[in-house]
């Protein structure tokens, strides 16, 4: 697909197809760059944001409730957890219309940050259920140690229950913010203005030709610029994801 | 429990976030795959008003369901453009302002195209200007027909003479083929096939749109002209499932003799390939011709904020500035008095495009979506199990029946509601 | 994966005061996230419900129909083909999924930099969009200019020209391929997890005791993991009761409007047919299916929570 990428519009629709491009062309880039006075610097920057901001919500309301769910039952807690998991079993295609109506009303439509709130929502379910396993993982003396030593509930989350719940955040972290960098959809149609646009909407705007045709080099482009940040990031972190798998098993 | 009150109580209010920000700009939206030339028709606006448009490209796929989202709120842009198909729907359903006087003082008005005039009038009102035009014809490789013995300034003139010079091209080699089809893409083939059953002296709806006509006699020997250049084995395989993606891509690489397209694709075949292609009317089963005239209309949006900047632009996209930014892009214009002049001389194969704009037609119903632009709607799944299955009646039958249930569903019909 | 529960249960109980603030701890940690999913979740499908009450059409005025759209649903044909075809789906793709996943979770389980490796290799593709990876495929599968197309007419298994996707079962074969692909790590991670809180004296002991590798997987470990193997059956069927953009990009619902799944269907009703009311009643059902199935598979699969204490 890399290879594909960088030939010539002509040779990206040969048949047979050739292994690497024989003429290599920064062509379908050049048409990712500059394309109908489409600035994808600023669609890569709002996906960032959107990410980001993602994440780390994602990241804080999920340890904070993770560890609610898992350690500090409090009557309802059980049925509450469960009804987060209902986010599971709808369409969200079925809630575009109902959440554009929501966002509409707070003021938050063609914003980026209604976006990471939409997100951060739906992401929020799977964070927690592993945010709780994480933590009901930890063996209590631990907990109770922290609690001798006068340490609050947030004082011993913080402290001690975190940084041996690592691997489960990275894990929750890693997964918020490949979904946010991914969605194509809610961003489609939460959003108007196009210096506003992330990039999975740019790309289908880019790629796109007359009629409904699909222009497979630029898309292969595309579809390039778009995996290899998630597969960086993940390879830069997979060896300190599995690193802290590992230590978890060792205690 | 305030946001479910809100929806009962109809359209929401929201004055925040909108669109056009201020009086100076005005913003507008299209299609994707407009991109080409919409930023040098903004620019060359730009460059001569005050006033600036800010231009939006959406996704082709997801344009009406984006526009009509919107249209319920108040982020609606102020300024749409619009395939031209679409115009009843948006029309009937009060989206759209009414600009009949505006579209009446045009000085012009008797030149623009008249699909474009008959698509954006709903109960005897305008709700639209014609703005850009794209009609289907025959696009066939030069090269592939003299290989194959064949004329190449004497393009085929009925079903037989297309089926015999596919069958020589495809007789080539085994990765030549004479004619490729979109099959799975429903606006292709309502913009490619219909112009037969037209040149045919047949109809897929009825003049007022009350009445869908899939399973007339023209259909059917436009069904069974396809069949044949498919059982024939001219098309590549790919035309089974191809959702618009291959069919210009192929003829592209010069291994396709003749594939139904419009005017958009000359562009693309002039600047990035070296065929050597010809244009020539789509032709009935025994002669004559006809073309789908299609393309965008451009309108003023009744929930945008910059009125009268809405109007000014849409009067000024139909104007003879624009118009010459969308010839010098291979774009039909849609002002029959200039295209002489803007159009023509610019290539000679553009004359049988500006031909085909006035002789073209279009179906005009509210509910053209569902019954031919869908993917999946009954239009495109006759056609696709007539030619490839071969069951050519079942499938006619159970496409009329799918599409007369669908007109019958749409609400109030589709010429007789008053404007709300 | 049962927790030394003694210890805790022994400790709580001696301090009421603590216990209440215990309580509000948990309420206040947990109360920002359960904000966020009402508003932005539970609002959205009490609307959702509300709609389905309604002829809702994309533009125009909205009406009340009180059931009817209930009754309209039951008697949708699409529909019930879309269902039928996403069971099959389902059917099809679950146990491929876990029985992959379960096998790769085993032999990646070990420590040692190969394992290590082939971990990281396995989820790799989970981390690509399910879009990027359907459009990747999609043009690996193309005739003619595909790669895959190619290498399978260099190996003389189909013709370069073969279209995949004109066939049902090729189409439906290909897109698996590509789910497997790209959901497989995470289900395997996952099963890896729980494989690991399983303490190694357990199989050992098993070992010692003379069972082989088969028999310690089938007696002790497998048992051991019916948790995870619950909330991992729980996601696949759930994923694939709501599958959409594979189909959407890679078949586009064809041949002849064979591979339509629920989802598909109520986008098609929504946002092509603008019917919003019945695609809102459509989705509901679903719903109700979903938290079905996913209930008996939890009460199949139940044995005590994990770190779930009275």
């Amino acid at each position: 697909m890399i290879t594909y990428s960088f030939k010539s519009p002509s040779e990206a629709v040969a048949a047979p197809p050739t292994l690497y491009p024989h003429d290599p062309s920064l062509e379908h880039y050049r048409a990712l760059a500059g394309n109908g006075g489409i600035d994808v610097l600023d669609n890569v920057r709002n996906s960032v944001v959107v990410s980001l901001g993602t994440t780390l919500a994602t990241l804080v309301l999920s340890i904070l409730a993770g560890y609610g769910f898992a350690r500090l039952r409090f009557p309802g807690s059980n049925v509450l957890f469960f009804a987060t998991l209902v986010t599971f079993m709808v369409p969200f295609q079925a809630l575009v219309t109902p959440l554009y109506l929501l966002l509409d009303e707070f003021g938050l439509l063609n914003s980026l940050l209604g976006l990471t709130l939409v997100y951060t929502t739906f992401q929020l379910p799977f964070g927690l259920f592993l945010m709780r396993n994480s933590f009901a993982a930890v063996p209590r003396s631990l907990e109770e140690a922290a609690r001798i030593d006068g340490c609050g509930h947030l004082q011993t989350l913080v402290r001690v229950m975190l940084p041996v719940a690592v691997p489960g955040v990275i894990a929750t972290g890693l997964l918020a913010y490949f979904t946010a960098w991914n969605e194509f959809f809610a961003a489609l149609i939460f959003v108007n203005e196009q210096e506003r646009f992330t990039l999975p909407v740019t790309l289908s705007v880019i790629a796109a030709g007359a009629l409904g045709s699909r222009n497979w080099g630029v898309l292969q482009a595309g579809v390039t610029v778009t995996i290899i940040p998630c597969v960086i990031i993940y390879v830069l972190l997979e060896k300190y994801y599995v690193g802290g798998l590992l230590s978890t098993l060792k205690k | 429990m305030t946001s479910v009150l809100l929806l009962a109580g109809g359209c929401g209010t929201g004055a925040q976030s909108s669109a056009s920000a201020t009086d100076a700009t005005i913003s507008l939206w299209t299609r994707d795959t407009q991109k080409e030339f919409i930023n040098l028709v903004a620019d060359a606006w730009n460059e001569s008003h005050d006033t600036k448009v800010e231009v939006t490209l959406v996704p082709a796929a997801d344009f009406i369901q984006k526009l009509a989202t919107s249209a319920t709120s108040g982020n609606a842009p102020d300024v749409a453009s619009i395939d031209l198909v679409y115009l009843p729907y948006f029309a009937s359903t009060g989206t759209l302002e009414d600009i009949t006087e505006l579209a009446d003082d045009l000085p012009y008005k008797d030149s623009l195209s008249p699909s474009h005039r008959a698509l954006a009038t709903y109960n005897e009102r305008t709700y639209a200007l014609p703005f850009s035009g794209e009609a289907s014809v025959l696009i066939y490789n030069k090269s592939l027909f003299k290989a194959a013995g064949l004329d190449p300034e004497k393009p085929p003139k009925n079903y037989a003479e297309i089926i015999s010079a596919a069958n020589k091209i495809s007789d080539l080699g085994p990765d030549i083929h004479g004619f490729a089809i979109a099959g799975q893409c429903g606006g292709c083939n309502v913009f490619e096939f219909t112009p037969h059953v037209w040149a045919s002296g047949g109809e897929v709806l009825s003049e007022d749109g009350s009445q869908a006509r899939f399973d007339s006699q023209e259909v059917t020997d436009a069904l069974t002209f396809y069949r044949r250049l498919y059982t024939d084995g001219t098309m590549p395989a790919q035309s089974r499932t191809d959702n618009g993606t291959h069919q210009p891509a192929v003829f592209q690489t010069g291994r396709v003799g003749m594939v139904p397209l419009g005017a958009f694709y000359t562009q693309v075949l002039k600047q990035d390939s070296d065929v050597d292609f010809g244009v020539a009317p789509l032709p009935g089963k025994n002669g004559g011709w006809s073309s789908f005239a299609g393309g965008d209309e451009i309108a003023v949006m009744k929930n945008g904020e910059n009125k009268k900047g809405a109007r000014d632009f849409v009067t000024w996209a139909t104007g003879e500035q624009a118009q010459k930014v969308l010839a010098d892009n291979s774009i039909t214009p849609v002002r029959n008095d200039l295209t002489d002049e803007i159009y023509v001389p610019l290539d000679p194969r553009n004359k049988l495009f500006a031909e085909a704009m006035e002789k073209g037609r279009t179906p005009y119903s509210t509910v053209e979506h569902q019954l031919f632009n869908d993917p999946n709607g009954p239009w495109i799944q006759m056609i696709n199990k007539a030619v490839f299955g071969g069951d050519i009646a079942a499938a006619q039958k159970e496409g009329q029946e799918a599409a007369q249930a669908i007109i019958d569903r749409a609400p109030q019909g589709t010429n007789a509601r008053g404007n709300r | 994966m049962t927790p030394p529960t003694g210890l805790g249960r022994g400790a709580a109980p001696r301090r009421t005061p603590a216990r209440a603030g215990v309580r509000l701890a948990g309420a206040a940690l947990t109360a920002p996230a359960l904000a966020m999913i009402a508003v932005f979740f539970y609002v959205p499908l009490v609307t959702m419900l509300w709609m389905t009450l309604h002829d809702w059409p994309l533009l125009g005025e909205r009406r009340f129909v009180g059931l009817r759209n209930y009754r309209d649903a039951l008697d949708d044909v699409a529909f019930r083909n879309a269902v039928l075809f996403t069971f099959e789906y389902t059917l099809i793709s679950t146990p491929v999924l876990l029985v992959l996943a379960l096998a790769l979770a085993l032999l990646v389980r070990r420590s040692g930099h190969a394992a290590r490796f082939f971990q990281g290799l396995y989820f790799m593709p989970v981390v690509i969009g399910l879009a990027a990876g359907s459009f990747l495929w999609l043009f690996l599968f193309q005739s003619d200019i595909g790669p895959v197309s190619h290498l399978a007419d260099r190996l003389g298994l189909t013709s370069r020209n073969t279209d995949w996707f004109a066939d049902k079962t090729s189409a439906l074969l290909v897109v698996i391929a590509m789910v497997t692909w790209k959901v497989v790590g995470l289900q395997m991670l996952l099963l890896l997890a729980g494989l690991q809180a399983i303490p190694a004296e357990v199989e050992e002991a098993a070992r010692v005791d003379g069972a082989n590798k088969w028999q310690t997987l089938r007696h002790i470990t497998l048992p051991l993991l019916r948790p995870t193997l619950a909330l991992v059956l729980v996601f696949s069927v759930a994923g694939s009761l709501l599958a959409f953009d594979q189909f959407f990009i890679m078949t586009s619902g064809g041949p002849t409007n064979s591979t339509i799944t629920a989802v598909y269907e109520i986008y098609r009703t929504s946002f092509i047919q603008f019917k919003l009311g019945l695609g809102a009643t459509f989705s509901a059902l679903l719903m109700i299916v979903l938290v079905l199935v996913s209930a008996l598979q939890l009460y199949l699969l139940r044995s005590s929570e994990p770190g779930s204490e009275p």
